[in-house]
């Protein structure tokens, strides 16, 4: 990949994954989690594997809404 | 691979020290937790080149949580 691009999305990642432990709310979490997920998927689909790359974006929003029943649950 | 080998394990190192010294001490908050080294240690994974691992990893993250908020919500309502 071009490495400013690299930086890029490394930047993203740690972020997301720095915001979602730091933070208290738990649907600020769940935001924080989904760009977690945005910034590792590129370097998933820089080495080439598409397949993998499908399975955890379709399989993360899946999780994420498992949680968020949850959440929501908890929460009334 | 460098820099994919470098990136997990600082995302894991900060999952896992999340998930160990939790904020609000919920278990909503400790699952949530929970997913970030997953991503950590799924970039990790990457750098050695095994996409069936990888798409294992995967699924079974995502079957254990549901199973674990079907749990958490027989358990206990006050999560």
């Amino acid at each position: 990949m071009i490495l400013a691009l690299e930086i890029a999305f490394g930047l993203i990642a740690l972020a997301g994954a720095l915001s979602a432990a730091l933070l208290k709310d738990p649907y600020a979490k769940l935001i924080a989690l989904g760009i977690l997920v945005s910034g590792a998927l590129p370097f998933i689909v820089d080495r080439g594997y598409l397949d993998v790359a499908i399975v955890a974006s379709l399989i993360a929003p899946i999780s994420t809404i498992f949680v968020l029943m949850a959440v929501r649950r908890a929460e009334t | 691979m460098n820099t994919t080998f470098i990136l997990g394990l600082a995302i894991l190192l900060i999952g896992v020290f999340s998930v160990a010294f939790v904020r609000p001490k919920t278990y909503i908050a400790r699952l949530i937790n929970l997913e970030i080294p997953g991503w950590g240690l799924l970039l990790v994974m990457l750098a050695y080149d095994e996409a069936l691992a990888l798409m294992t990893f995967i699924a079974v993250t995502a079957i254990s949580t549901f199973v674990i908020v079907r749990l958490m919500e027989w358990r206990d309502a006050s999560c």
